[in-house]
């Protein structure tokens, strides 16, 4: 039963010209789930992640999202999506940025939680073009889930992200998926993928393995995730 | 200064340049456009204005000065009644109309001529011309008269301007429209190009926002800014340069209001085919200096050569500028009916641009 599953994509193929961005992928992900995607640089993460929100159209296959076809502007509210590149507007604070986003999701109110969520409330008043990296990263975050929706695909949430604040970070996911929203989560980072209810791994566009981060243990023949994960990637390779 | 590391530079640029066909092909295409159109202009130009002809003369002398102007390389010539005359100018079929009086041969037996000149006076440029050509006429009329010197003193009399009327009051109604148009546009191609580098683009099409909000919140946004922008032109124009207006202010800036309208959805439109801001500041000469040219702004839409005015005709500023000028410079309200077909077919233009920018803002990324 497709209900059963917030996100279901089935032998989804996407190319660019002649290039084979993704092949025939299949994946399916429950209802208050965290699902990391791993995969070495061009794998197809991003691209999976903007068909699953409908940003591009697949070749072949189907995406259902929260019981709709893909792409469904109907759905959009109910996502949040948070791109790989910090996407705000340089020339607005940060409050104005999460007010923005907020306002176009047709939610105004959760903006102060947002900020709070991501330690940005005290710079709520700061112009975003004059932010470092990573405080830019956590406003891009905060755009993301104003809106309190129901699925969150992050790409690449945590990257220059200290670690206390990457701890925070994956308890609030953990929270959120307790409350019931499905977490996509894109990573290359092992110990981060160890937090996920389930991995996805992706190379050249298909997916390798999947399953709890014991099974891909199980799978790869290490207690090591990264080890495991290079013998998985390396063995189809050959 | 270490030559190895100059020629990094410029290797870089150049490497650039390379991948970048579409700013390679503007780069060479755009002089050629630009300065091919200059040259048809002002070559191929049948630049000799229309003159309405009213002899009443009783007397011969009138129809050998008649004779004489139609004669004349200047102008072209067609055969009225004074009657007819400033409705043939109001309506634009004509620039100007002479007419000669029915004591005309009697006046020039006494030696002292005085023909009258009707100049539409809105376009500076057609009515030297006009005046040369009489001028002319009047020396193959004395030469007829013999043993008198013949003093020679026009009427002369505008519809519109009059003496006062300059080369600014003329250009300055265009631009006050113009400048606006202009600044707008880059402003919105601009800042419609961020939206996409910076990835906001992308969010927003993952957001419930539809294509139809995003352009029409645009619009609004710089609408508003464009007509603080225009009060500001208008004030100054009106209270620093002196710019005459005949006019309601309240339809300038509503036809500056039009204008902008357009312009934004002109720069939502073309920004779609630019991939980066270096290529979008290229669409700039590509589409200014030929509207510049085209538009009537200089050089007057009748006095192009044929093939040029089909162009002018389906340019949205054609309208623009005409409509602005019939406003300042002719006191048009919206009774008029020039007035009308240049408002609605701006607002027509403004319609289809904000369909195309519509259209062109695909949800999808590929
Ligand atoms: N618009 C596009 N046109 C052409 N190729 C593209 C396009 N978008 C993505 N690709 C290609 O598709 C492949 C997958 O890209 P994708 O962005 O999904 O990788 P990724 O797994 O997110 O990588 P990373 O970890 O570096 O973010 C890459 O080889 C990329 O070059
Ligand atoms: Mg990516």
């Amino acid at each position: 039963m497709t209900d059963s599953y917030a996100v279901d994509v089935e032998g989804v193929s996407k190319s660019f010209g002649a290039f084979k961005a993704l092949n025939g992928v299949n994946l399916r992900v429950r209802q208050g789930e965290i699902y990391g995607l791993l995969g070495p640089n061009g794998a197809g993460k991003t691209t999976l992640i903007r068909l699953i929100c409908g940003l591009l159209a697949a070749h072949a296959g189907t995406v259902t999202v929260l019981g709709q076809r893909m792409p469904n502007v109907g759905v959009l509210r109910h996502i949040g999506y948070m791109t790989q590149q910090a996407a705000l507007y340089p020339a607005l604070s940060v409050e104005e940025n999460v007010s923005f986003f907020a306002a176009i999701n047709g939610a105004d109110e959760g903006v102060k939680d947002a900020l709070e969520l991501v330690e940005l409330y005290d710079r709520r008043a700061s112009v975003v073009a004059t932010l470092s990296g990573g405080l830019r990263q956590r406003c891009s975050l905060a755009c993301a889930l104003v809106h309190r929706p129901e699925l969150l695909l992050l790409d690449e949430p945590t990257v220059g992200i200290d670690p206390q604040l990457r701890v925070q970070f994956w308890e609030s996911f953990r929270r959120m998926a307790a409350n019931g929203t499905t977490i996509i989560v894109s990573s290359h980072v092992m110990d981060e993928a160890d937090r996920c209810q389930r991995l996805g791994l992706i190379q050249y566009g298909r997916l390798l393995a999947e399953g709890s981060p014991a099974d891909i243990r199980a799978q790869g023949g290490s207690q090591n995730l990264e080890e495991a994960f290079l013998a998985l990637a390396g063995r189809k390779e050959s | 200064m270490s030559g190895h590391r100059v020629r990094a530079i410029t290797r870089r640029l150049l490497q650039g340049f390379r991948r970048d066909r579409r700013t390679l092909a503007l780069l060479f295409v755009a002089p050629i456009v630009i300065l091919g159109l200059l040259g048809y202009l002002m070559r191929g130009s049948t630049s000799s204005p229309s003159v309405g002809i009213a002899n009443e003369d009783s007397g011969p002398l009138g129809v050998m000065v008649a004779d004489a102007l139609r004669h004349s390389s200047r102008i072209t010539t067609t055969d009225i009644s004074a009657a007819d005359g400033d409705a043939k100018l109001k309506d634009g079929s004509l620039v100007a109309y002479i007419v000669l009086p029915s004591d005309f041969s009697r006046q020039a037996q006494s030696g002292n001529v005085a023909p009258e000149v009707h100049l539409e006076g809105s376009q500076p440029g057609v009515d030297a011309p006009v005046l040369q050509a009489l001028q002319q006429a009047m020396i193959t009329l004395a030469s007829q008269v013999a043993g008198r010197n013949v003093n020679f003193q026009p009427q002369i009399k505008y519809l519109y301007g009059g003496k006062s009327y300059d080369t600014l009051d003329y250009f300055g109604a265009a631009f006050v429209g113009l400048v606006v148009f202009f600044l707008v546009f880059v402003i919105t191609i601009v800042s419609f190009l961020n939206e996409r580098s910076q990835g906001t683009l992308e969010r927003l099409m993952a957001s419930p926002l539809r294509r139809g909000e995003i352009v029409l919140g645009y619009m609004l946004g710089f609408t508003v800014i464009a007509l603080v922008q225009a009060a500001e032109v208008l004030i100054f124009s009106l209270a620093v340069l002196k710019i005459q207006n005949q006019g309601s202010v309240l339809l300038i800036f509503g036809m500056e209001a039009l204008m902008a309208i357009a312009a934004v959805n002109l720069g939502i439109f073309l920004s779609m085919f630019a991939r980066s801001e270096f290529q979008a500041v290229q669409f700039i000469p590509l589409v200014v200096v030929p509207q510049m040219l085209l538009s009537g702004i200089i050089f007057p839409v009748s006095t192009e050569p044929k093939a040029l005015q089909y162009l002018s005709d389906v340019l949205p500023l054609t309208y623009a500028v005409n409509g602005m000028r019939d406003i300042m410079v002719k006191g048009a309200d919206l009774t008029w009916s020039s007035l009308q077909l240049d408002a609605g077919v701006v607002a027509g233009f403004c319609i289809v641009l904000i369909a195309a920018g519509t259209a062109t803002l695909r949800r999808r990324l590929g």
